[in-house]
């Protein structure tokens, strides 16, 4: 099965999975996201493009499975002051295109655009707005579908960036 | 002798409007920035001749390049002819410099090479060059720029105390060299930029702005050595003279390489070189004692295996930019491991700094519509930075020393700002 075929209905499972993983990371429901993940996720923000390898160079986000529980335990501390409180968030995910599926492996590739509106209460309350290319690496665990990679590609990568300690 | 700054800086504390007044922000981007030592990059940054990146200093954008003599120049990032701005990468390689408003070409020195149509060229090109800093010099490979020419030699600016600070990162390599290869990663603050160099080396907020991060990494080593209660610690807080200033973690590593986070079965090839190198005495004190934290007057942060620079960017607005050390003479899998080391510690999603960058902010806006004191406010908006003054000890080679909590290093900081911003108006 390729991406060119995919039925209908696995191509609006994929979909609903991306809006759920979307307002999941919207409302800072950090345990609930937490569980789209599969035990080798891979979660990365690359310095502008995602065409370099992160072990020669920094990215702003660059988790496996360990640090990203690490991120996730920080931020339900309660005391993790740049998200105190959570930032108000809404995210618009369009131009979903499934790039590769496998679906005797379960595996889907699939490319989406993001705009994401935040308002930074914790200090000056300013509204951000945080454009980029997300590619989910999908895989079917137990017949639900879990991303065991996320990467999101900033259209401000380049460039320095305001406090990010919230899920993109 | 400019007076004015007497009023806002007194020994015990600081007046707020120091962070909201333009007119301060002005002067020290010519007193501090233009006229004093700044910290550009690393000649790793550009290895082969014809490599440049861009920089700022204070303000004003310059490219930092060898040339074909290994010379390093920092040059301003505008053509000589009508300012347009030469290179808008953040790095690249060429033979020279062109800009294309007019096609005028310009050495890998800044020289003026070729201009286009030249029988209407009434100048001479050799009075045409590239703006340029007056005096750049290295240290271990830390280039620094002074752009006027008149802020002395760098070894008297860096003192003993900042070369011992560099001097002590730069041994972590078996051979002696570092690598700042791994690229930088800006973080936005709209703060000023005077709260970097007082966060970045206050030892007294720990336990509370990155409780979060001492709670998630019950294993972090800034739990021995900055938290665990004032009478148990016996880390201290440094001031080596010059601006420059050092949270020294030494005295409480609890073992060696608790700095790098792993045991030495895990960096046996590593810990070999080390003592090849600089002999077993010498190496196993290199490996207990780990980088430094220590912050070098104006711009650059030496925060354990990261390097940042603090770009202005206007009274309440500014850059942390970091990159992460790279080990000379080490294997691949231990310089991923300090490139992993960074990103939990700096940067805009890290687990650190975006709370320090909250505090920085929440600051910046406390401190809005207060007016110097002179001006006729007398209702206060006062810093106080006293703590720990009277127990505070000065050692015989003339650093002052006192325990890590203590604000000894922004005292440091204030007191050489003090005499830098009344000196050089």
């Amino acid at each position: 099965m390729s991406a060119a075929n995919l039925p209908e209905a696995v191509r609006r499972e994929i979909e609903a999975f991306l809006y759920l993983e979307a307002r999941l990371a919207d409302e800072s429901q950090y345990d609930a996201w937490e569980k789209l993940v599969t035990d080798d996720m891979h979660y990365w923000v690359p310095k502008g493009t995602a065409d370099y390898d992160p072990n020669e160079r920094l990215s702003y986000i660059n988790d496996n499975r360990a640090r990203l529980a690490t991120r996730i335990r920080q931020l339900m501390t309660g005391v993790r002051h740049a998200q105190t409180p959570p930032s108000p968030m809404r995210r618009i995910v369009s131009n979903i295109e499934v790039l590769a599926a496998d679906d005797v492996a379960g595996t889907y590739t699939v490319a989406s655009n993001f705009v994401l509106y935040e308002l930074a209460v914790q200090s000056g309350a300013t509204l951000r707005i945080w454009p980029g290319r997300v590619t989910h690496r999908l895989r079917r665990v137990e017949g639900e579908l879990r991303m065991s990679q996320k990467i999101v590609e900033l259209v401000t990568a380049s460039v320095a960036q305001p406090n990010l300690a919230f899920l993109i | 002798m400019d007076k004015r700054y007497a009023a806002l800086i007194q020994d015990d504390r600081v007046h707020g409007s120091l962070y909201t007044d333009a007119a301060v922000f002005a002067d020290e981007m010519d007193r501090i920035f233009r006229r004093g030592w700044v910290f550009i990059g690393h000649d790793s940054e550009i290895p082969r001749p014809g490599d440049w990146v861009t920089r700022q200093v204070g303000l004003e954008p310059v490219i930092m390049v060898r040339d074909r003599t290994d010379a390093i120049h920092v040059l301003a990032n505008r053509c000589a002819h009508r300012g347009n701005r030469l290179c808008w990468r953040e790095a690249g390689h060429g033979n020279g410099f062109q800009c294309i408003y007019h096609g005028w070409t310009f050495a890998l020195d800044g020289s003026l090479r070729a201009v286009s149509h030249k029988a209407g060229f009434e100048r001479d090109r050799a009075d045409m060059p590239l703006d340029r800093a007056a005096q750049v010099d290295r240290y271990r490979g830390f280039v620094f720029a002074n752009m006027s020419g008149d802020a002395g030699t760098l070894h008297d600016h860096l003192g003993a105390g900042g070369r011992d600070l560099i001097d002590r990162l730069c041994d972590l390599s078996p051979t002696g060299n570092i690598r700042l290869s791994a690229g930088w990663i800006g973080h936005r603050v709209e703060s000023n930029w005077k709260m970097w160099p007082e966060s970045d080396s206050d030892g007294y907020h720990l336990d509370f702005v990155h409780a979060s991060m001492l709670r998630a990494q019950p294993d972090n080593y800034y739990h021995d050595t900055v938290i665990g209660g004032e009478q148990a610690n016996v880390s201290r807080a440094v001031d080596h003279g010059g601006g420059h200033v050092e949270l020294d973690l030494r005295p409480s590593y609890a073992r060696e390489l608790a700095w790098l986070g792993v045991g030495r079965d895990r960096v046996s090839a590593y810990c070999e070189a080390m003592v090849a190198r600089y002999g077993q005495e010498r190496a196993e004190r290199l490996l207990w004692d780990g980088p430094p934290h220590g912050f070098i007057f104006p711009n650059l942060f030496l925060g354990e295996v990261n390097v940042a620079r603090i770009d202005p960017i206007d009274v309440g607005a500014m850059v942390h930019a970091h990159t992460v050390i790279q080990l000379e003479g080490v294997d691949d899998a231990l310089n991923r491991r300090l490139l992993r080391q960074s990103e939990a510690a700096l940067g805009p999603a890290s687990f650190i700094v975006p709370d320090d960058a909250i505090i920085a902010e929440r600051m910046q806006l406390g401190f809005q519509g207060l007016r110097p004191p002179s001006n006729g406010d007398a209702r206060g908006g006062w810093i106080d930075l006293s703590r720990g003054r009277s127990r505070e000890q000065r050692e015989p080679d003339g650093k002052r020393v006192g325990h890590i909590s203590d604000e000894v290093t922004n005292r440091a900081f204030w007191q050489h700002y003090r005499q830098v911003m009344e000196s050089r108006a």
